[in-house]
């Protein structure tokens, strides 16, 4: 069928009629029209839905209109009606335009479930933007990628000619975030932020500060690919044998003693940062860029959870560790609003806070009446969280005694400081 | 491997465990929210030494129990709780035992029953019956906090839940209760990181209590 063909996927099921070549009898245009009929059918698409854009836009400002004069002239009302029928017309064309395009096959079911359309089959659109229409035409894709190579190279000569001119007395030749940069001062790199107020605070000094402070936590770091290949080897909650934990074990140990050398090594490539309090939880941060002190992402998971959905954007499978990343986003979002630069020591003293998770009690176990889960107290307060260190001049209390205000915990129905 | 602690029903003095008891337990539980997962079963073996003069049987330890679990398909476990043994074996140890016929079994015990998650926690409600027999000689109930398996970390969410699930059962004026008892793992040689092992520890533990409800009910057929 030609539409099995038209989108290019040896798929088990397309296979069939993918290897038969399209002038087999079957098609009604040769390929390259079809491709062009569908790009046009695409930008026409594109303009019914700036044209309905725009009706929207006039209905709202008519509305508007109407509810400031009310009762005044029919013309709000008239100008309603007719932005109205205009709307269905284009909806209607659109509509249209959608089932031509699912005729020729260039939108279908693959296509829309979005996780699968650049994974088994080829795509149809290629990231230069050229549409390829079936698997043996597979040179164009790779001509495709080609141009779009030669294209990037393009653009990062043209931006870093432009950096040249624009900002000279950044150009030291090094085009990364590279952590001395950060003592040079100069405000205007995109990322850096600066360091001059704590002189102290490149990443491996809050990391240091971190393990000296809070005892029992594991820390590692971690550039992002060896991360995902740590988080699959972990062995995963549902394996039980006995002999996986000893073997684990070894995984750590040896882990351990590369972990050491990496992290002097690589301080600017350092991407995920690991806290580990055994058998409570395993945190798991996301610097970006890699080798900042920028945090942008956080989540918990059970020390005995792995797999490749352990990472900082990940959802632990466990409810109690899923509302505990939750809650650190909505942390990690105020820690960065309020102060950028201290903002990854506090959310790591503060993911430090949960280590009394299943001890400290608020009453410990309570039925989380929207979920209907019965929960240890996940909710720990960030908004006064200072996460202070002892020779801090700012504080009399030192991060160890810590006074209870400090340290409370909640349940998510008790929280006291919801927004 | 989670913590897990496995619960005995003790009835009331001068009562009897019968299955009605059992509904209710899985009644309470659903109405907790429990989802029910499915079903789930062990074994317990009573073994006897067979020896040519039957006097000598006093010399070897007679709470010799060999157990099987759901969640080691492959596995047996052997405890001799006299002497704080456990051991963790492959299956097959059960085809050799049978060649050896050195120990014989005396009485088995199934396990048998409905698992159901409320959330982090995992339940199972099951009745003790004796192998080719329908009649209930007990309830156990097996609790599970699954995201982490340090015993000394997770002790306390598991008694708070406990106190939840005996106050959710209170409601129902049932003749008896669940308990607790927690064996002394480090007599055993077992760490604070739960395995299989503890839970055939705890078993073999409940074995005890579960033989004397038997008694008062009827003497324990041998």
């Amino acid at each position: 069928m030609q539409q099995a063909s038209a989108t290019g996927g040896p798929t088990p099921a397309a296979a069939k009629s993918v290897q038969s070549p399209p002038d087999s009898g079957e098609s009604v245009e040769a390929p390259p029209k079809q491709v062009a009929l569908a790009m046009d059918r695409l930008s026409q698409a594109g303009r019914v839905i700036a044209d309905i854009r725009l009706g929207a836009d006039r209905l709202l400002e008519a509305l508007f209109v109407a509810s400031r004069q009310p009762q005044q002239s029919p013309k709000p009302l008239q100008s309603i009606l007719k932005e109205e029928a205009s709307m269905r017309n284009c909806l209607q064309e659109l509509r249209t335009i959608g089932r031509q395009l699912e005729d020729s096959g260039v939108l279908n079911e693959s296509l829309r479930s979005r996780s699968n359309s650049w994974g088994l089959h080829m795509p149809l659109v290629c990231p230069d933007g050229a549409v390829v229409a079936y698997a043996w035409k597979r040179q164009l894709a790779g001509q495709a990628g080609a141009s779009a190579v030669d294209r990037t190279r393009l653009a990062l000569k043209a931006f870093t000619d432009q950096k040249r001119r624009f900002f000279p007395h950044l150009d030291d030749g090094a085009g990364g975030e590279s952590v001395s940069k950060r003592h040079s001062g100069f405000q205007v790199s995109t990322d850096s932020h600066e360091e001059e107020l704590n002189d102290d605070r490149t990443l491996s000094d809050i990391l240091l500060n971190l393990e000296k402070e809070v005892k029992n936590v594991k820390v590692f770091t971690y550039e992002r690919l060896d991360w995902l290949k740590r988080a699959s080897s972990l062995p995963s909650s549902s394996n039980e044998c006995i002999v996986e934990s000893s073997k684990e074990h070894n995984f750590r140990s040896s882990n351990n003693l590369r972990q050491g050398t990496k992290r002097v090594i690589t301080a600017d490539k350092v991407a995920v940062i690991e806290l580990l309090f055994p058998s409570v939880f395993r945190a798991v941060v996301s610097l970006h860029p890699a080798g900042s002190i920028d945090p942008d992402a956080v989540a918990f998971f059970s020390p005995d959870e792995g797999g490749s959905h352990v990472h900082a954007r990940g959802f632990s499978v466990y409810h109690v560790y899923r509302h505990i990343t939750e809650h650190a986003g909505l942390a990690l979002q105020y820690f960065l609003g309020r102060r950028t630069e201290t903002s990854l020591h506090s959310l790591l003293h503060w993911i430090c806070s949960y280590q009394n998770l299943f001890s400290k009690v608020c009453r410990l176990l309570s039925m989380d009446t929207q979920a209907a889960l019965l929960l240890p107290p996940v909710q720990r307060p960030y908004r006064n969280f200072t996460g202070s260190k002892p020779s801090s001049t700012q504080q009399s209390i030192s991060f160890k005694d810590q006074s209870v205000d400090e340290n409370q915990a909640y349940h998510v129905d008790c929280f006291p400081e919801e927004t | 491997m989670p913590n897990k602690w496995v619960l005995n029903w003790q009835p009331n003095a001068g009562t009897t465990v019968n299955s009605q008891i059992l509904n209710e337990v899985s009644q309470c539980v659903e109405g907790m929210n429990g989802v029910k997962e499915g079903r789930w079963k062990a074994a317990l073996t009573f073994y006897k030494p067979m020896l040519r003069e039957q006097a000598l049987a006093a010399e070897f330890p007679r709470d010799f129990m060999g157990i099987s679990l759901p969640e080691q398909p492959s596995k047996y476990y052997f405890v001799i709780r006299g002497q704080k043994i456990v051991l963790e074996a492959e299956q097959t140890i059960q085809t050799i035992m049978e060649k050896l016929q050195s120990y014989k079994t005396r009485v088995t015990l199934n396990f048998e029953g409905s698992q159901y998650r409320l959330g982090d926690f995992q339940l199972r409600v099951g009745k003790v019956v004796p192998l080719h027999s329908e009649s209930l000689r007990g309830i156990v109930m097996e609790m599970e906090y699954l995201p982490i398996s340090s015993l000394d970390k997770s002790r306390q969410m598991m008694e708070e839940f406990f106190d939840v699930c005996q106050e959710a059962l209170s409601k129902r004026h049932l003749p008896g209760h669940f308990m607790h008892i927690e064996p002394n793992f480090a007599e055993y040689g077992l760490f604070d990181n739960y395995t299989s092992q503890h839970t055939a520890i705890q078993y073999a533990t409940i074995m005890a209590q579960l033989i004397a409800t038997a008694h008062a009910v009827q003497p324990v057929r041998n």
